[in-house]
């Protein structure tokens, strides 16, 4: 069920970014605020690595921000 | 800013340079990584450290220790080119019951007391408006072992305001707690392939929005060989949906980071994740305060607890049931019950130079059933507490 709705979720959003025209047409002139440090999605990656490490030992879930880390056998 | 490879990433350069000048931006500017869209080799030499501590409680005992130290490094090679290197140093101590939540004189706990050691290498080619990267990960504890590879690349679209992401990585582990005495887990593997397609879009003067999806197989041996009777399947697949938002208040002159993660696996769990941040500079400070909702469903051979006609842990009979079950998937690890969590959180910054920044973050969690999705999560476990203290230092030369 999951698996069908992310599916539909990733072609939807990706035909939504792709087929709409003046979605998104932003002067590089008007991009002052989205340049700002605190505008960025990865931030502090010690700090979400920390985090992250956590969260990925006391939860299910872990994953979805980035490939390439290694396991742990944590408790 | 050094490799501007178009007019509007010039013109986005001129724009973002002059917002440097505004008090107390340049400063953090200066320091932390910048942009989402087109990617550009840093200039500098970036060094930071950072000490953290965790500790997690349930009623009547306390669990587990660590004390973690990171270092981080980003280096510029050759002007097209950069590396990233960190390493981590965990030490874990403490106990975790083998059964659900108990830690009773009948079904004890698995005590415990190791040190971690990790670290990876990434390497970046910046080509005109495409970044790719390379990396290998390793991890090193007495009783597990994992190595990882990843590789990505972004590319951007001509006006920058749109830039696409594939990845794939892959991992191996071992799994040995002979050298501690045990013999649940000798030599045993675990293997991981992730691949990962994303993108990210400029939609408005101040919105920024992601969404990543993200493919995991992973075969082996996924047992807890510390919880008593755990069995579970040799093979976990997984997909992850990522979504996040980044919007700009200029009123405030604050940024708002919202974010939901859609996981689902073939043990039978799916989870809900949102995470809320408002970042406030205020000078050389930045506030940024958080809040992190989760929300689990349990594992399709997760067993609940047996209680008694007085509503006590029936240890006999949950030994019986998992006897009864031998050599079928099962296990009576609270991780994979159903449950909720919520995380507040408070990170405080401030830039003593154009080049140094000190940091400071707390974070308070707590985990129980009844903070589950649309009603109560599984029954019979004790709530689950835990506190994060960061405190880090960067500098950049």
């Amino acid at each position: 069920m999951n698996r069908t709705i992310l599916s539909l979720l990733a072609i939807t959003t990706l035909s939504w970014l792709g087929g709409c025209s003046n979605l998104g047409q932003v002067n590089a002139w008007d991009k002052g605020n989205l340049a700002k440090p605190m505008m960025t999605f990865e931030g502090d990656p010690l700090d979400q690595r920390f985090v992250q490490h956590i969260y990925a030992s006391k939860e299910n879930s872990s994953g979805g921000y980035g490939v390439g880390g290694g396991g742990c056998g944590c408790n | 800013m050094k490799k501007s490879n178009i007019n509007g990433s010039q013109t986005a350069t001129g724009v973002l340079l002059a917002s440097l000048v505004l008090p107390g931006l340049a400063a953090l500017a200066a320091i932390t990584p910048l942009g989402a869209a087109a990617e550009n080799a840093p200039e500098k030499t970036t060094i930071a450290i950072k000490y953290g501590h965790y500790n997690d409680s349930q009623p009547g005992w306390d669990r587990i220790k660590v004390d973690a130290a990171q270092v981080y490094v980003q280096a510029p090679i050759a002007g097209d080119w950069s590396i990233e290197a960190s390493g981590v140093s965990d030490n874990v101590s403490g106990a975790s019951p083998r059964w659900h939540t108990q830690n009773t004189a009948l079904s004890g706990a698995s005590h415990m007391s190791d040190e971690r050691k990790a670290g990876d290498v990434k390497v970046t080619r910046y080509l005109a408006r495409a970044a790719v990267s390379a990396s290998v990960a390793i991890s090193k504890e007495h009783d597990y072992t994992s190595n990882a590879l990843g590789l990505d690349a972004r590319w951007s679209t001509d006006d920058n305001n749109r830039t696409w992401t594939v990845g794939f990585g892959s991992a191996s582990d071992t799994i040995d707690n002979t050298y501690s005495g045990g013999s649940t887990a000798i030599n045993r593997h675990k293997s991981t392939n992730e691949f990962m397609g994303g993108v990210t879009q400029v939609l408005t003067p101040t919105d920024i929005v992601q969404f990543n999806l993200t493919r995991s197989l992973g075969s082996g041996y996924f047992n807890d060989p510390y919880k008593s009777y755990d069995q579970r399947p040799n093979q976990r697949d997984i997909w992850i949906a990522l979504a996040r938002w980044n919007h700009y208040l200029e009123k405030f002159d604050a940024s708002l980071h919202s974010s939901y993660r859609n996981y689902s696996d073939t043990f039978g769990v799916q989870s809900h994740t949102l995470g809320l941040d408002w970042v406030q500079p205020a000078g050389r400070w930045t506030f940024t305060p958080g809040a992190r909702y989760y929300s689990q469903s349990a594992a399709n051979f997760y067993l609940d607890p047996i209680l008694d006609a007085q509503g006590q842990y029936d240890q006999q009979a949950v030994v019986a049931r998992a006897n009864k079950l031998y050599g079928s998937n099962q296990s009576t690890d609270q991780r994979l019950a159903a449950f909720g969590a919520i995380t507040l959180s408070m990170k405080v910054s401030y830039a003593f130079t154009p080049n140094t920044l000190a940091d400071v973050k707390y974070e308070s969690y707590r985990q129980t059933a009844a903070l589950h999705l649309g009603g109560s999560g599984s029954p019979g476990l004790d709530p689950f507490n835990a506190n994060f203290i960061q405190v880090g230092l960067t500098h950049r030369f």
